[in-house]
């Protein structure tokens, strides 16, 4: 039994010793080597009353984040190469969901959103279960990675009008624009991804990416950037950066852009909304619209297909 | 009163003297081997440019000219010429005519104003794929107002058109206004170089970057040429 | 038999001679039920998320893997159904767990000396190795498959499970069928402890010394169908169980029309800088079968009436103290019909006399002799608080201390104290690399239990098990 004790202690011994080393060697990596800079900035993002600071968001970045966005932040995680659409690149900072104009850096809250939302047919999904503070944190974590953030402000969010009525004409004229600016090369005339363009569209890194397909899923189908009326009228005037999708900011006024909104909601077929019933009154037809206030002569140009 | 003449003197001889003792250098940039055949492109689903075309249109990745002579090449002093700073005042212009871009490669200085048109009767949306500037993406339909923006970081960027995926055009933004882009024949010229060692760059788009070192001692003009190796495909 | 292996502690008797050895038996039940965990590898390699993503080690699930579960293994991002993924992914996982451990029981009757010796015991060993297979067959359907096998080999399905999620659009509609885990989110499938005397909560499957309920162990899983719903955020969540009192045995064995309900519920809030929390309670009521009619003296299948009734409530808690520190808090309050308390219930899983009061020669069956006199219903009370601290994503510190206290014996003049537990358990767990591939856990725990009067002398039974193993899951 003597010598059985003695190997007891030894396990014991051996059990301890592997207990204290493993708890140093279980720390994160050492903030050593090239990119070590990354992780001693001291970066703040304010959400309201909320503040996070970078150094909160470590760990969790790399509990959550990494095997994606990569622990450099450059959408190189183990995993990038698996997804399709990639991980957002942190590095050069460019970001789908603003509220700010495109080619401007996001506010805070617009990052904070889409942790929260999640981005559909993408693999990012909805953190709505880490708290604000959490959220916070990841916001003012990703920001170490470009040095945009050191030397450009967030651009100023878009003013969004209150939302028009919907009204058949509201929807006559969206439809309108929809097919004037051309947004059926890549969405299809029936809003169904399959324009003439679509199967030719790359993102920024030159991967394939689909236009969004407005016909599929039903009362819970979600955009990128959100799901209420607000948000598609901010996804088309802002853009989606990094991809296809340009901003129209330029090119549409404010109140005309809600009748370009009330007209997209009719594309969504399977949805229940104040626009389709509008249009079902109307037996399911949109009426050719008619500029009460016609522009001097510009160019009309004729599409193939019309929506809807 | 005498000083003011003196003065005036003094500033014509520096003038003068600068303008005397201004170097040039100039060369032709040519290609070995044998470029890829750029494709023809169909734009049948953009009536309203094929139109426009007699001929079908090939892509530009690669322009040749007689003699191997390699067109669209970006030729810049890239070191040695401090940039003085001064910004153009008159902006470079980017039509998009016939669902191509004209130029093809445009060349502008930092913070030099850009002017995008679409003399197009269908929309196109300009997206430059920037990675150190910042990158945007806009659309802009016929008979709208010009597009206006600049660059304030030295990049080549990439711009394509998505809803017209054969449309490529490049932006050189560069911190130096000593700049030329081969033509027809290949030729560029560096005027205006004072004496000092510079290094030039000839950058194309597909067949990457070549450097030569030159000094420039007094009013001369020296001779640099390039020849970049054409990649099969 | 000098190599006394852990195996062994785990069998069930077939002849067992005293109340207190079946007793013994059933803790031995306790102790050696070696917990299939569901760490899913597969779901990672679906999702491309690191395991940390959704377990705070893994097996325990962490809030974003409830709710990925809760929602029947979906991101939610319309990308769940299986026509997105490469054809060639593999929705299979299994685990398998190598250690060494020394383990020590104080008392152990033998046939020569006193009757008992105490026992200690070294060596290499193995827990069995679980196949777990799962996920979406199409938006909102998904499956639930796990054979798991013991050291020797023998399979048997731990779950087999269909659910329907978000039925109507609503995340407050989703249904299970089959044989599946009760809805406690202190999961007995998921605790980080592993070891012989640590592996299980004890109050998961507590049954007083001479009590023949084996239907009441919420950390069995049950055949039965499961209604649940939560909040879009899973903040809230609610679940009605409805199963066969039948432990999760299938092919009816015991009694007819007995049935057990399950029903759970807590709800988590953020309290700023601490963290989320969450709060909850559970109840489990049922009631199963004490009479048999017998076919050539033994118990006939499915024969079983004389349902008496059973309870199981209690509180569960999991609080943050910051992004590191937690503290797992669960209660119960456990009552049993007095029927149970005499030893009625699991009569075909132990045909041996179990009720001495009643019939120390027969069978434990209620053929006409009642119950004795003054026999009260048996309750108890438990609570464990488990730590866990996360020191990184890596390692993990955890400790946790259980007790279950009698509070009313059935049969009088009982001690009063007999069949309470103390179980302390002390360990860490380091994973040595981070992926969305595999799992792969340095394990060290060291554990103790003690039951009061539970030695074949009447006196109590401790018994202590140091582990070091590796645990890995692909």
């Amino acid at each position: 039994m003597r010598v059985f004790k003695s190997v007891y202690g030894c396990a014991g011994v051996l059990s301890l010793a592997l207990a204290a080393g493993v708890a140093v060697w279980g720390q994160d990596a050492p903030d050593t080597g090239p990119k070590a800079r990354l992780a001693l900035k001291a970066t703040e993002s304010h959400i309201g009353n909320l503040t996070g600071h970078a150094a909160d968001g470590k760990t969790d970045y790399r509990r959550y984040c990494a095997g994606c966005h990569g622990d450099y932040g450059d959408a190189n995680g183990e995993n990038a190469v698996w997804l399709d659409p990639k991980p957002r690149d942190f590095t050069i900072a460019t970001f789908k969901c603003r509220s700010t104009l495109t080619g401007t850096l996001p506010t805070d809250e617009d990052l904070y959103n889409s942790i929260g939302r999640g981005f559909t047919n993408s693999n990012m999904p909805i953190w709505n279960t880490l708290s604000p503070q959490q959220r916070a944190n990841l916001v003012a974590y990703i920001k170490i990675f470009s040095p945009r953030w050191d030397k450009e402000k967030a651009g100023e969010p878009i003013k969004i009008p209150a939302e028009t009525a919907v009204t058949l004409d509201s929807i006559a004229h969206g439809k309108a624009l929809f097919t004037k600016l051309e947004c059926w090369k890549c969405h299809g005339s029936h809003g169904e991804g399959d324009g003439p363009s679509a199967s030719t569209l790359t993102d920024s890194k030159d991967n394939p990416i689909r236009p969004y397909n407005f016909a599929a899923g039903k009362d819970d189908s979600r955009f990128k950037c959100g799901n209420s009326n607000q948000d598609i009228y901010k996804i088309f005037m802002t853009g989606v950066d990094g991809t296809p999708m340009p901003s129209f900011a330029d090119v549409i006024q404010p109140n005309d852009a809600w009748d370009l909104v009330h007209f997209l909601r009719t594309l969504q077929i399977n949805r229940h909304g104040k626009e389709n019933e509008v249009l079902s009154a109307a037996h399911g037809v949109i009426p050719p619209y008619v500029d009460k206030n016609p522009a001097p002569a510009a160019p009309e140009n004729k599409a193939p297909g019309s929506g809807q | 009163m005498r000083t003011k003449p003196i003065l005036l003197t003094l500033l014509t001889l520096l003038v003068c003297s600068s303008l005397m003792f201004a170097g040039t250098v100039s060369g032709k940039v040519t290609y070995t081997g044998t470029p890829a055949k750029q494709k023809p492109i169909d734009m049948g689903k953009e009536p309203s440019c094929a139109k426009q075309h007699a001929t079908p249109v090939t892509g530009e990745t690669v322009v040749t000219g007689p003699d191997n002579a390699l067109e669209n090449v970006v030729v810049y002093v890239s070191s040695g010429a401090p940039d003085d700073g001064q910004v153009p005042s008159q902006a470079v212009t980017f039509e998009q005519k016939g669902c191509q871009y004209i130029p093809h490669v445009l060349v502008m200085h930092t913070n030099q104003e850009l002017k995008i048109v679409n003399s197009d009767q269908t929309s196109h949306n300009i997206h430059p794929l920037a990675k150190v500037n910042r990158e945007w993406n806009k659309s802009q339909p016929p008979g709208t107002a010009p597009i206006v923006d600049k660059y304030d970081k030295p990049e080549f960027i990439s711009v394509k058109c998505n809803v017209h995926p054969w449309m490529h055009g490049e932006f050189a933004v560069l911190s130096t206004n000593h700049y030329d882009v081969s033509k027809g024949g290949g030729d560029f010229k560096l005027p205006n170089l004072p004496p000092g060692k510079y290094t030039i760059t000839a950058w194309h788009e597909d067949y990457g970057t070549q450097t030569a070192d030159v000094t420039i001692t007094g009013n001369e003009t020296k001779d640099v040429n390039f020849t970049f190796k054409a990649k099969a495909y | 038999m000098r190599m006394w292996a852990q195996s062994h502690l785990c069998q069930k008797p077939q002849r067992a001679t005293s109340m207190l050895a079946v007793a013994f038996a059933l803790v031995c039940l306790i102790l050696g039920a070696c917990q299939p965990a569901s760490a899913f590898p597969a779901f990672a390699r679906k999702y491309g998320l690191r395991c940390s993503a959704c377990h705070e080690s893994w097996p325990m699930l962490n809030y974003f893997g409830q709710k990925f579960k809760d929602n029947g293994y979906q991101l939610m991002n319309d990308r769940d159904a299986p026509i997105w993924q490469n054809p060639g992914y593999w929705p299979v996982t299994f685990r398998f767990t190598p250690f060494w451990s020394r383990e020590n029981v104080n008392k152990v009757a033998v046939d020569t000396g006193s009757g008992q010796q105490s026992l200690t015991t070294t060596g290499f060993n193995y827990g069995g190795l679980d196949i777990l297979s799962g996920g979406t067959l199409e938006k909102n359907i998904s499956v639930l498959f796990v054979p798991s096998s013991d050291e020797t080999g023998k399979f048997h399905f731990e779950s087999a499970n269909v659910r329907f999620d978000n039925l109507l659009g609503s995340p407050w509609l989703n249904v299970k069928v089959g044989k599946f885990e009760l809805d406690s989110f202190v999961s007995e499938k998921r605790t980080l402890t592993l070891s012989a005397n640590g592996a299980a909560y004890q109050l998961f499957h507590y049954i007083p010394v001479g009590d023949g309920n084996i239907f009441g162990q919420l950390g069995d899983n049950q055949l039965g169908v499961e209604w649940m719903g939560h909040s879009f955020n899973d903040r809230t969540r609610l679940s009605v169980a409805v199963f066969n009192s039948v432990d999760g045995s299938p092919d009816l064995p015991y009694g007819q029309n007995s049935y057990s309900v399950f029903i759970a519920g807590s709800q988590a809030f953020s309290a700023g800088k601490l963290g989320v929390q969450r709060i909850g309670g559970y109840a489990m009521i049922g009631e199963a079968a004490t009479t048999f009619a017998l076919q050539g003296g033994a118990p006939l299948s499915g024969s079983g009436v004389g349902n008496k009734d059973f309870s199981r409530v209690g509180f569960e808690g999991l609080f943050y103290l910051g992004p590191k520190l937690d503290f797992q808090v669960f209660t119960q309050h456990g009552s049993d019909s007095a029927w149970f308390g005499q030893g009625y219930g699991d009569f075909i899983d132990n045909p041996g006399g179990l009720c001495p009061n009643i019939n120390p020669t027969g069978p434990c069956n209620n053929t006409g002799q009642g119950l004795p006199a003054g026999a009260r219903r048996p309750t108890w009370n438990g609570a464990f608080v488990e730590t866990h601290l996360v020191w990184s994503p890596q390692l993990t510190v955890f400790q946790r201390s259980e007790w279950v206290r009698m509070s009313q014996q059935s049969t009088p003049g009982t001690p009063s104290d007999l069949g309470n537990l103390d179980n302390y358990v002390v360990g860490y767990r380091y994973n040595p690399f981070m992926t969305s591939r595999a799992g792969f856990a340095f394990h060290n725990e060291f554990s103790w239990f003690r039951e009061r009067g539970g030695a074949p002398d009447g006196t109590d039974l401790s018994s202590s098990s140091l582990m070091l193993g590796f645990d890995f899951a692909f």
